[in-house]
């Protein structure tokens, strides 16, 4: 079996540039669906059933359809109204921080609940309003438990990229596509692809496992 | 300083409190004891709104804090708690524990906060470890530090919830060695405890409990020497 490196070799400079593209779209997600993600899940633990409601059915809706779905419906349903022709990227971003928010979120509440309520208790008991018992205890607290879980979101949010491939969004995996469709051959683009994915999760997870390290020893002080 | 009138507070079906009264003046210290799930620990968190109450009336420091009226943060800022399990913020340090309140609910300047701080840290004898985390403290220390904690917001009563039960006994003693100090300052104080000679030595006043309602008060000797009530004769054949 002969195997075409003067293919790799060929579409190199593209691949290069659709992983600039799929770092750039995976840390807008990230941080987007952050922020995002935090909002929704202080909103789902109120105490008022009705400010709950909505941001329960947003979980439920963004967890519970899939992505690529998602992604169309945004694409060539939602960014039209607001711009044409619409950007694939600019639909990926969205797409890709409105479904990593609902994740995100779930994460955060699972973290903050997992504190103890006397730090609530204590930090209300010294006058402290919910908002900033929130802010000074319970979130720095809530931070370090939560990396472990948001690490492996960022590195589902990573993969999940390539479906901007659909949208013809050019990130890694569109790059990929491309070339097999352009030499009707499909270990050379493909396995270069899948390596590329591989050495930017394996660099994430060793980023993560070192933040979490410095997280733990900021304890020990 | 604190008036409770008929107090009423259930957790879905159970009924803890039932029809509690107690007024407590100012520089009183009175020790509430009463056995396990006679709702006194309730009782002490309803004072302040950890727990919210079911009927009749809390009035700290003449504000009805069952008003919803009451700006209850404000209220709290003059009653100071101190817990079973401390609850001391781990991810601070001991100086910052103390500080972060009255820095972030009075508006104090860090450097006033912790120079405050300094001297609570002084009258509870744990000056060298201001920069220490909590957890490297024993929990006789941790407590200290809560109390400390609870003093620098000034306040005008505190409350102490079964402060000495989580400890090892040996660290029992250097805890209510300090409020005892704190009893001889003039501090109005709330206490939930085991321990009687606690209550004897330092109570103004003795409040028994059981099954959610006040049994009998009195001042200490009185109560521990000659008892009234079958009930509170049955608790303390038992304790003392």
């Amino acid at each position: 079996m002969d195997f075409r490196f003067d293919i790799i070799a060929d579409y190199m400079p593209f691949f290069l540039k659709g992983m600039g593209i799929t770092i750039g779209v995976s840390l807008a997600g990230v941080i987007v669906g952050l922020l995002l993600g935090l909002v929704i899940a202080l909103g789902k633990m109120s105490s008022n059933r009705w400010i709950q409601l909505p941001f329960n059915i947003y979980i439920n809706i963004f967890r519970g359809t899939p992505l690529l779905v998602q992604l169309l419906i945004i694409h060539f349903g939602i960014v039209p109204l607001f711009m044409s022709p619409s950007n694939p990227i600019v639909s990926l971003v969205i797409g890709l921080s409105l479904n990593a928010a609902a994740y995100i979120a779930e994460i955060f509440r699972a973290g903050i609940q997992s504190i103890d309520k006397g730090q609530m208790e204590a930090a209300r008991s010294l006058g402290m309003t919910r908002a900033q018992a929130m802010k000074l205890v319970i979130l720095p607290q809530a931070v370090k438990r939560v990396i472990p879980p948001l690490g492996n979101e960022f590195i589902v949010l990573l993969k999940e990229s390539s479906l901007g491939s659909v949208l013809a969004a050019p990130e890694l995996m569109y790059w990929g596509r491309a070339a097999a469709g352009q030499y009707i051959r499909v270990w050379e683009p493909y396995i270069t692809v899948a390596l590329i994915y591989l050495v930017l999760t394996l660099s994430l997870t060793y980023l993560m496992n070192y933040v979490e390290r410095r997280m733990s020893t900021d304890d020990q002080r | 300083m604190i008036s409770v009138k008929n107090l009423k507070k259930s957790f879905g079906t159970n009924e803890v409190l039932k029809d509690i009264s107690l007024e407590v003046s100012p520089q009183e210290v009175v020790v509430v004891i009463g056995p396990s799930g006679s709702g006194k620990s309730t009782f002490i968190r309803c004072l302040n709104m950890l727990e919210t109450i079911n009927g009749g009336h809390v009035i700290v420091d003449g504000k009805d804090v069952t008003d919803k009226k009451t700006n209850i943060n404000e209220v709290r800022t003059e009653v100071g708690m101190v817990f079973q399990h401390f609850n001391l913020f781990p991810h601070k340090t001991i100086l910052e524990n103390i500080t972060l309140a009255p820095i972030h609910v009075r508006g104090l300047k860090k450097a006033e906060a912790e120079k405050k701080a300094k001297v609570l840290l002084e009258k509870v004898g744990l000056s060298e470890k201001a920069s220490a985390y909590p957890d490297s403290l024993s929990g006789g220390q941790k407590q200290r530090v809560a109390i400390a904690r609870a003093l620098a917001m000034e306040p005008k009563v505190m409350l102490f919830d079964e402060p000495t039960s989580a400890l090892d006994p040996e660290m029992v003693g250097e805890v209510l060695e300090v409020m005892k100090q704190l009893a001889k300052d003039g501090m109005t104080m709330i206490v939930v405890t085991h321990e009687m000679g606690f209550a004897r030595e330092v109570g103004d006043r003795v409040i028994f409990m059981d099954n959610g309602y006040i049994v009998e008060e009195n001042e200490p000797k009185a109560l521990f020497d000659a008892p009234q009530h079958e009930r509170t004769k049955a608790f303390l054949s038992k304790v003392l």
